[in-house]
């Protein structure tokens, strides 16, 4: 979504009376919507907004941002003593909230810690370039983004800071959505991953394991203009939709549901839409817009399926953006890591032939496995066999870009990965094909690999560091 | 009595403290009186009157059937019945009802008029299902450890002959017209040797003449293992299963995209227009886990599936279904998005949904609820739960209730694919074979085994990795089955709690006062032998007796006997306990011994596995026949 984008229909509740906030704060004239009266509402203004400025390794707010808090039908800045702050991310209690900060105005972005109720923040974490998009995460440890000669990366640790642990094993930019009740970290980074430009979400485990794309229908719905601020709707879960994950869609909303392997539109009133929607404990979801003739966001509240939104807070100077509501929430599930003592992973391929990408032109005879080198260079980490039945097996260098090309009996290439993925140190992972998408299960077989050798085929690029072991 | 509160407390409290440590500690504080007026009802099957003013529930936790007002829920009457009760039917004119009792081999005959038990019929070994034919000459049951369909005189109870069924063949269904009898099974059937143990699953739908009684046809499921209850539209046009579809073969590395359990219907019929399809009902990101009642609209509009684990009703709209069948000619049983074109609701009910009934106007569906002892009334027109009738029993949810709850639910693992029910059906087993992720792809494929009776049987795993229960259900399958956060301490507490109740079903094969017959004495002098037929002594490790020592067969420790296989990393092994090993084929670790038989004949050639070879087949017969007896 680019600033400054037109909006050509009215937004249905823009003539509502608004609640409007400014820099220096000011007293509120009036509460529209019901539902901010009962709880806090946390979001970031900020002069000028590039939403996906940080997909492209910028700045997101190049004229700064300040929290504001939305409480008794007033609002007021939420950590006045900082020089800038965005990226609100309430604990799971609610007693306590995340954002990335900046003492001075010309300070890297850090993470902070604030209680909901206001006071003093506290520094969590600092470092020499920008931290941010903090969230919480189970066991006491947040994600965020951390900007790196490559690109911001994913990673996380302990409250105190300590702990940390990169999520991302890929040159390229990664910025944390939302942490998944199941808890896995939603991120979008450009799509194809590690490769690409336009903005796509995908998941990874916390232990940085099983890196995926969220669906397989890239570039569907609205001429490919990305995906971007997702988060799952999940306060009620009993609630029609509870888990799907809302995102913006070229300014429009969409989502992505259980049932189906690609997008699903959302039928929201007419508007340009941000994403970094949130959840209000009735059902209501509060998000930010601009309609038409309008240049700012704006917060406003929509009940989905039904009417009209309804204006909660603008601000003719500042956007409005990344509301979060301040009410307690279900923990996610932490993710018991079952991550090896190796230097390298296994990487199991059931049917390489299959893909959403139709049928290939030859018989698969062999697999190239590439990796990037420091210099941004292709490296070639050698090749194995494939199977009759599609199937290879093979040990790859862990947190490494990872990529695989089928070739025929005489060394063409049929298929080749568009991006780059990794796989952690001590992860085993199976696929069912290339790229056969989420919606594709296995078939209940042995694959043939395994039936002639249950080693793997040495792709580390060198001696496996680590010998196998474990048990369970 | 204030210093014995303060001791409670104090023990409570150990208890606790020691609950974080070791569940076993904590189950002996939490094991359950087992007075009659704390049994739940457990109710597992529904059935309506033909007048639709009663609903027969059968409590199988209760060993009763409790006839309610179908309209209000009041309880009119308690009949009480055989051990363990699994299936009931009514007789077609409504005037008799037939209860399947398991664990005691009967069925019951009831009066429904009277409420009175006319008769109680022996009907082979665990009778789980039991329908009369349309002329009210034959009943059928189908036994799940007889593996066959046992058909009696409908009048005198004599048995008149069995017919071959599935193995565990427990769920019988009649056509509306009464011109066919269908049968599923709940263990897949055995593969031959020359398939291996590598080989996906296969159960079948027996179909019956149910005039002749005979078998007419055995329909092919493949790749299924756990195949439930049948339904049958009226006009006999639309038929299916509710069934699960392992991915046993594939290594177990992780559990998203459906890698461990499908939850499918096989559909077949005249409808369909081919044999029979197999049709998901999972989505991406969330699972239907354990189909288990399936119930068909009368007008045919939909189709219900409960869900024993994930606690829901599964709407269908039967147009659509068949309207992607017919546009998808090629499987697409691994689409987790095609069930989005057919699937209109899912309806949260109580916990473990397993038997539902529909009115006969087909405008409520009854569903038990066998775990919080509900029925839920479903308005199929709202699709909502618009009643939930609560059954007599204990208020309190005991430890031992928290744990069955816990086994049975499939909400610990990765969004909810599966639950401890899944591989141990009803609490046993699942007949299959595992590849499980941590010792290396394609490496230590364990067969999976029966869990009654565990106590004195540690240590756990094949290769005796887990000391106990409280291990092996909550580390080891948090990281490496669910791969989710899963069971707190007071969870796992329960768990184990449950587990380590689970008593050995009656052995059919040992004579109720003990003796054995000449076979199983003379097998168990070679059991108990210590020189071979040479006159030789046998070595004290190489005796039947030493490994498979103590009143439940194991000596808890871990032997080579010679089984191991190059895809093994040990050939170490723990010596499994036996058990009901007559029921728990195929045999040795990872399956590959399809009979007891074959244990000595084709896997034990050099006598490491028990002195054997000097045995005659006649011998071997007899010590096969002993076996049975444990």
């Amino acid at each position: 979504m680019r600033r400054g984008a037109a909006v050509a229909v009215a937004m249905g509740a823009a003539s509502l009376p608004a609640l409007l906030c400014g820099l220096p704060p000011q007293p509120a004239s009036h509460v529209v919507h019901q539902q901010t009266q009962a709880v806090s509402v946390i979001f970031t203004a900020a002069p000028m907004y590039e939403s996906l400025a940080a997909l492209h390794g910028d700045e997101r707010f190049p004229q700064g941002a300040q929290l504001m808090v939305l409480r008794d039908g007033r609002t007021q800045a939420l950590v006045p003593e900082l020089a800038a702050s965005a990226d609100a991310s309430v604990s799971f209690d609610a007693k306590s909230v995340l954002f990335a900060g900046k003492k001075h105005a010309s300070d890297p972005w850090g993470i902070w810690e604030v209680s909901a109720q206001g006071g003093a923040p506290r520094l969590v974490l600092a470092g020499a370039t920008d931290l941010i998009r903090p969230l919480w995460m189970p066991q006491g440890r947040m994600v965020y983004a951390r900007r790196g000669p490559g690109g911001f990366a994913l990673e996380s640790a302990a409250l105190d800071g300590s702990g940390a642990l990169k999520l991302s094993y890929l040159p390229g930019n990664f910025v944390p959505d939302d942490v998944l009740r199941d808890g896995r970290v939603l991120f979008e980074s450009g799509f194809p991953l590690g490769a690409g430009a336009p903005p796509e979400m995908f998941l990874v485990y916390a232990d940085g394991s099983g890196v995926e794309s969220v669906r397989c229908d890239h570039g569907a719905g609205s001429a490919n203009q990305g995906r971007e601020h997702g988060r799952q709707m999940s306060l009620d879960s009993k609630a029609a939709g509870a888990g799907d994950i809302v995102f913006a869609q070229g300014g429009r909303l969409a989502r992505f549901t259980s049932a189906l392997a690609a997008e699903a539109s959302i039928a929201a009133p007419a508007g340009e839409y941000a994403g970094d929607v949130t959840e209000m404990p009735d059902g209501h979801w509060l998000l930010a817009v601009r309609g038409s003739g309008r240049k700012r966001f704006a917060l406003a509240a929509w009940k989905p399926g039904a009417g009209p939104v309804a204006i909660v807070a603008q601000d003719v100077s500042r956007d409005l953006i990344e509301p979060v509501v301040v009410a307690p929430r279900a923990v996610p599930n932490r993710h018991p890591s079952g991550l090896h003592d190796w230097a390298f992973g296994n990487l199991l391929a059931l049917d390489a032939r299959q893909s959403r990408s139709g049928a290939l032109s030859g018989v698969p005879a062999s697999v190239r496995a590439e990796t990037l080198g420091t210099d941004g260079r292709v490296l070639s980490l050698g090749t194995a066999p494939v199977e009759k039945d599609g199937s290879f097996f093979v040990q790859a260098t862990g947190d490494r870009p990872l990529r695989f090309i089928l070739l025929d009996a005489e060394g063409k290439t049929l298929r080749q990965e568009q991006g780059w993925f990794w796989v952690r140190r001590g992860e085993q992972r199976i696929c069912v094909g290339c790229h056969t998408g989420p919606e594709r299960a296995p078939e209940n077989r042995v694959p043939q690999v395994l039936l002639r050798t249950t080693m793997p085929a040495d792709m580390t690029g060198g001696p496996a560091s680590a010998a196998m072991g474990g048990g369970h | 009595m204030r210093r014995r509160l303060v001791m409670a407390a104090v023990c409570a409290a150990v208890v606790s403290m020691a609950a974080l440590w070791q569940p076993e500690l904590a189950w002996v504080a939490a094991q359950p009186s087992a007075s009659a007026e704390e049994r739940y009802a457990s109710p597992l099957e529904v059935l309506l009157s033909p007048d639709g003013a009663r609903l027969y529930v059968l409590c199988q936790g209760t060993d009763e059937v409790r006839v309610l007002n179908a309209a209000t829920g009041r309880v009119l009457r308690t009949i009480a019945v055989g051990h363990l009760p699994r299936g009931f039917s009514l007789s077609p004119d409504g005037g008799r009802l037939f209860v399947a009792n398991s664990w005691d081999d009967t069925v019951t005959v009831i009066d429904t008029e009277s409420g009175r038990v006319k008769a109680t019929w022996a009907a082979g070994f665990e009778p789980s299902s039991v329908v009369e034919d349309r002329a009210g000459k034959l009943l059928y049951v189908a036994d799940r450890i007889g593996n066959n369909i046992a058909v009696l005189d409908a009048v005198t109870g004599e048995e008149k002959t069995t017919l071959a069924a599935g193995r565990g063949a427990s769920y019988l269904a009649m056509s509306a017209d009464g011109s066919r009898l269908y049968a599923t099974h709940v263990y897949p059937n055995p593969s031959s040797r020359q398939e291996g143990n590598r080989t996906p699953p296969q159960s079948e739908i027996t179909i019956i003449d149910p005039v002749r009684a005979r078998v007419v046809d055995r329909m092919m499921l493949p790749d299924i293992a756990g195949v439930f209850h049948l339904a049958l539209s009226r006009d006999g046009r639309l038929g299916m299963v509710a069934q699960v579809h392992p991915k046993n073969l594939v290594p177990l590395a992780h559990v998203e995209h459906g890698w461990a359990f499908a939850d499918t219907l096989t559909v077949f019929g005249a409808d369909v227009g081919r044999k029979s399809v197999e049709v998901p009902l999972d989505e991406l990101d969330r699972y239907y886990a354990m189909p288990f009642g399936v119930a068909i609209a009368p007008d045919k509009s939909r189709i219900y599936v409960t869900h024993g684990g994930s606690d829901c009703v599964t709407v269908i709209d039967t147009k659509k279904l068949l309207a992607y069948i017919h546009a998808h000619p090629e499987p697409f049983a691994e689409n987790l998005a095609a069930s989005a074109n057919y699937v209109v609701a899912r309806i949260a009910v109580g916990k473990n949904p397993r038997g539902l009934v529909l009115s006969r106007d087909g405008a409520r569906l009854y569903v038990a609820n066998r775990l919080d002892d509900t029925i839920s009334v479903i308005s199929t027109r709202a699709m909502s739960v618009v009643q939930t009738t609560r059954l007599a029993g204990p208020e309190k949810v005991s430890a031992l209730r928290r744990g069955e709850q816990t086994f049975y639910t499939a909400k610990y693992a990765f969004q909810g694919q599966f639950g401890c029910s899944n591989c141990h059906i009803d609490s046993t087993f699942d007949g299959l074979r595992w590849d499980l992720e941590p010792d290396g792809f394609g490496k230590d494929i364990v067969d999976n085994r029966l869990i009654e009776d565990l106590v004195g049987t540690e240590p756990f795993k094949w290769n005796g990795g887990n000391p106990t229960l409280g291990m092996e259900c909550g580390p080891r399958t948090e990281k490496y089955f669910y791969r989710s956060q899963s069971f707190d301490d007071r969870t796992l507490v329960d768990l184990v709690t449950y587990i380590r109740s689970l008593p050995s079903r009656p052995n059919r094969f040992r004579a109720a006062n003990g003796e054995l017959t000449p076979a199983q004495d003379r097998g168990r002098v070679i059991f108990n032998r210590t020189v071979d037929k040479l006159g030789q002594a046998i070595p004290e490790g190489n005796r039947c007796a030493y490994c498979h020592s103590g009143p439940k067969g194991t000596s808890q420790r871990s032997f080579d006997v010679g089984t191991g296989k190059t895809v093994d990393n040990s050939s170490l092994f723990d010596t499994p306990q036996l058990m009901s090993v007559a029921l728990t084929a195929p045999y040795l670790h990872d399956g590959s011994a399809k009979s007891l038989e074959e244990i000595w004949t084709v896997y034990n050639p050099h006598d490491r596995h028990g002195r054997t070879n000097d045995l005659t087949k006649d011998e071997l017969n007899d010590l096969v026949e002993y076996l049975r007896t444990r």
